[in-house]
């Protein structure tokens, strides 16, 4: 292996490993597969109580019949001739949950321990009842109510090969999360790096040793390789718990079903060169921050985020021009685009033109990034300006 | 090993180096010494790529030069300006800094063991940096500089920091590195250190060149070479001292004792009489015109006019 190449393969590994801890990985995944099992635990403990239909006794019924108290969540017990105390000695021993008193269609009460969630069930079943009972005092047709009650149906009849659904506006959803994510990470790591070897005066020697290009495209590629690692734990970790979902019964499929193979590459192809762009346009900017606590660049670092808010929008209406152009433009496309091929239909040129864009645009980046970097990581105590770092990019 | 011709270097307002010229012989160790803002550091810099120069030419030896210049791998740098990656493992930093240099990770860990246990800190390798004392950084800073074995190695300051034990332990080392066939090149303010380890010495200032040689050439360039130490009690009269004429310079030094230096062809007889009439002398004693003494009157303005 030529030495250039050789020593770019140390700097990414070095940056890889400063930061990428396996075990933190593991540690994380333990951490939410604990708090799931809980969480999953508690919610099926809690929904098995929230199922129990709660007794409720009935001590007035009028103007309803009894035959008409009848609900599968609900368990009503008619106790129109039983003593009031009693009911109440019931309910304070816990032997039932409620005591219903109906007096008139518009006027009934319940009486219990505390506010319960199924009171919102009752009230339903109750107006239902009202409302019955007023069609029927009225003497109007429940057959024509119905009709009444029912709207036009409007049937959706959509180009199937051009239409997202909920389940691609889902799919989309995450990717464009998980993106956000890796360029996150990105943000992170870079600054924590480049500020510490500022401050920690590691960088003369290191430049001495390496140019500043090779060091600068090494934490690139080192610290692209970390959000991409976590990028595509994450990513089939989502897949596995899909799977899990399917076998439980659950109607998954169809997100499954988007992710074919083709797909899945580009989409991991624009999130590379995505964030590789981003992580050099972050190892430059960090370069000239001096004091990360005072510095009032940091926030041009929320920058990349812009794109990523940009895809979102693609969810709404992913073949208006903006969206499409945006799907190109190589400063957003490698956020937009994906989001638009699992939503619409894109034509092959579409991606073959923004990723050879967006490849262009990196090295672009890159250059800068390595020529910004090779004079800004030497200042100590200042701070340069735009003017500055645009008169280094021209000059070198 | 390294042609420095007419070099010179500007920084907005300041010019750091102003053509400077001088050459490193392949296997010598040779002193750069300055006063700070001399431009020591800059030069060094330059040396070592990090910096260009505005105008002039820095020529290595063809042995550590490639088609793409010089050969970063056989060069080894110690900068003033110290710092390691503190959250690492000792081992893990040296490692791979000779990695950067075109060394493999398991000849560098071999290595590394053996200077760690040099060094006092084999122990301390699975450490952190940040673990280890000011000092230990010093020294592991000092290691990586070297690890890789250089044909050519720049340390900036490499005693600063070190306490008087430690200080003897990298100046052996250093003049080991050179029995070994390595070129040195370094910067410092230990004047006795430099005095017995450097082959050959450049003083600077203001980024041009004073004068350059071994210690005895600087000797007869800059100093004479009689140094009275002459200890009086009660007050001085030192305006007599500048009416002395075989007196070149004269400064205070300690306990009391004023240092007398002599122009060349003067004797201790010629100067007697006037030294008496100073004030009441209780020891007088002849010495010899050290490294240090020659850095203090290249460096102070003249000889007469210091009081």
């Amino acid at each position: 292996m030529p030495d250039r190449f050789r020593i770019l393969w140390e700097v990414t590994k070095w940056e890889f490993n400063r930061f990428f801890k396996w075990m933190d990985l593991v540690k994380g995944l333990l951490f939410f597969l604990f708090f799931g099992l809980i969480g999953g635990t508690v919610g099926h403990w809690l929904g098995k109580e929230s199922f129990s239909p709660p007794e409720i006794a009935v001590a007035a019924y009028h103007p309803f019949g009894p035959e008409m108290f009848e609900h599968d969540q609900l368990r009503f017990t008619i106790h129109d001739g039983t003593n009031t105390d009693i009911l109440e000695q019931w309910l304070a021993a816990g032997e039932i949950d409620g005591i219903l008193t109906i007096r008139s269609v518009d006027d009934a009460s319940i009486r219990l321990q505390g506010e319960r969630a199924w009171l919102i069930t009752l009230e339903q079943f109750l107006n239902d009842l009202r409302q019955d009972e007023l069609i029927r005092e009225s003497g109007v047709d429940p057959g024509l109510f119905a009709l009444l009650e029912e709207g036009i149906a409007l049937n959706r009849e959509f180009d199937a090969a051009g239409t997202s659904t909920t389940v691609d506006k889902i799919v989309a959803g995450i990717a464009i999360f998980l993106v956000l994510i890796a360029v996150f990470m990105g943000f992170a790591y870079q600054f924590t790096a480049i500020t510490a070897e500022k401050q920690q005066r590691v960088t003369e020697q290191v430049v001495s040793a390496i140019r500043p290009q090779t060091w600068i495209d090494g934490k690139i590629l080192g610290i692209t390789g970390i959000g991409m690692t976590y990028l595509l734990f994450y990513g089939a970790m989502g897949l596995v718990f899909t799977a899990v979902l399917m076998n439980l019964g659950v109607p998954v499929g169809s997100a499954l079903a988007l992710i074919n193979p083709l797909l899945l590459i580009t989409f991991i192809l624009f999130v590379l060169l995505g964030i590789l762009m981003w992580n050099a346009f972050y190892a430059a900017l960090a370069a000239t921050i001096d004091d990360p606590n005072t510095s009032q660049k940091t926030g041009w670092m929320m920058m990349p985020v812009l794109p990523v808010m940009l895809a979102f929008f693609t969810l709404v209406n992913p073949d208006s021009t903006p969206i499409t152009v945006l799907g190109l433009f190589p400063l957003t496309s490698y956020a937009v685009l994906p989001a638009r091929m699992v939503m619409t239909q894109v034509t092959w040129w579409e991606p073959v033109l923004a990723l050879l864009l967006l490849a262009g645009t990196v090295h672009l980046f890159r250059l800068a990034a390595g020529r910004i970097f090779s004079t800004a990581i030497m200042m100590v105590g200042k701070e340069p300006s735009l003017k500055e770092m645009i008169y280094w990019f021209r000059k070198a | 090993m390294l042609t420095f011709s007419d070099v010179s270097k500007r920084y907005s307002k300041v010019t750091a180096v102003d053509r400077l010229s001088f050459e490193i012989r392949k296997g010598e160790i040779f002193a750069l010494l300055g006063p700070n803002g001399a431009g020591k550091t800059t030069s060094l810099r330059m040396i070592m790529q990090i910096i260009q120069p505005d105008s002039g030419a820095i020529v290595f030896d063809p042995s550590i030069t490639t088609n793409n210049g010089v050969d970063r791998s056989r060069l080894g740098y110690l900068p003033e300006d110290r710092g390691l990656y503190q959250d690492t493992p000792v081992i893990r930093t040296v490692v791979y800094l000779a990695s950067l240099r075109g060394r493999d990770a398991t000849w560098s860990r071999k290595k590394a063991v053996e200077w760690l246990e040099r060094f006092g800190l084999r122990d301390r390798m699975n450490d952190k940096v940040s673990a280890l004392s000011k000092g230990n950084q010093q020294k592991v800073q000092f290691i990586s500089s070297i690890l890789h074995e250089p044909d050519f190695v720049v340390l900036d300051e490499p005693f600063s920091g070190f306490d008087p034990i430690n200080q003897e332990l990298i100046s052996g080392v250093i003049r080991e590195l050179r029995e070994s066939g390595m070129t040195i090149l370094l910067s410092a303010h230990q004047m006795q250190l430099v005095e017995r380890i450097a082959d050959r010495i450049l003083l600077i200032n203001n980024g041009r060149k004073l004068v350059s040689g071994s210690i005895d050439e600087i000797h007869r360039q800059t100093v004479s070479d009689t140094k009275i130490l002459v200890q009086y009690i009660g007050d001085v009269d030192t305006s007599r001292f500048g009416k002395i004429p075989q007196i070149s310079k004269f400064q205070p030094a300690d306990n009391g004792n004023w240092e007398i230096f002599l122009d060349d062809a003067s004797s201790l007889n010629d100067v007697l009489t006037g030294l008496t009439s100073a004030g009441n002398i209780t020891g007088l004693k002849t010495a010899d015109v050290n490294l240090h003494d020659i850095f203090i009157q290249s460096f102070t303005n003249g000889g007469k006019d210091h009081a």
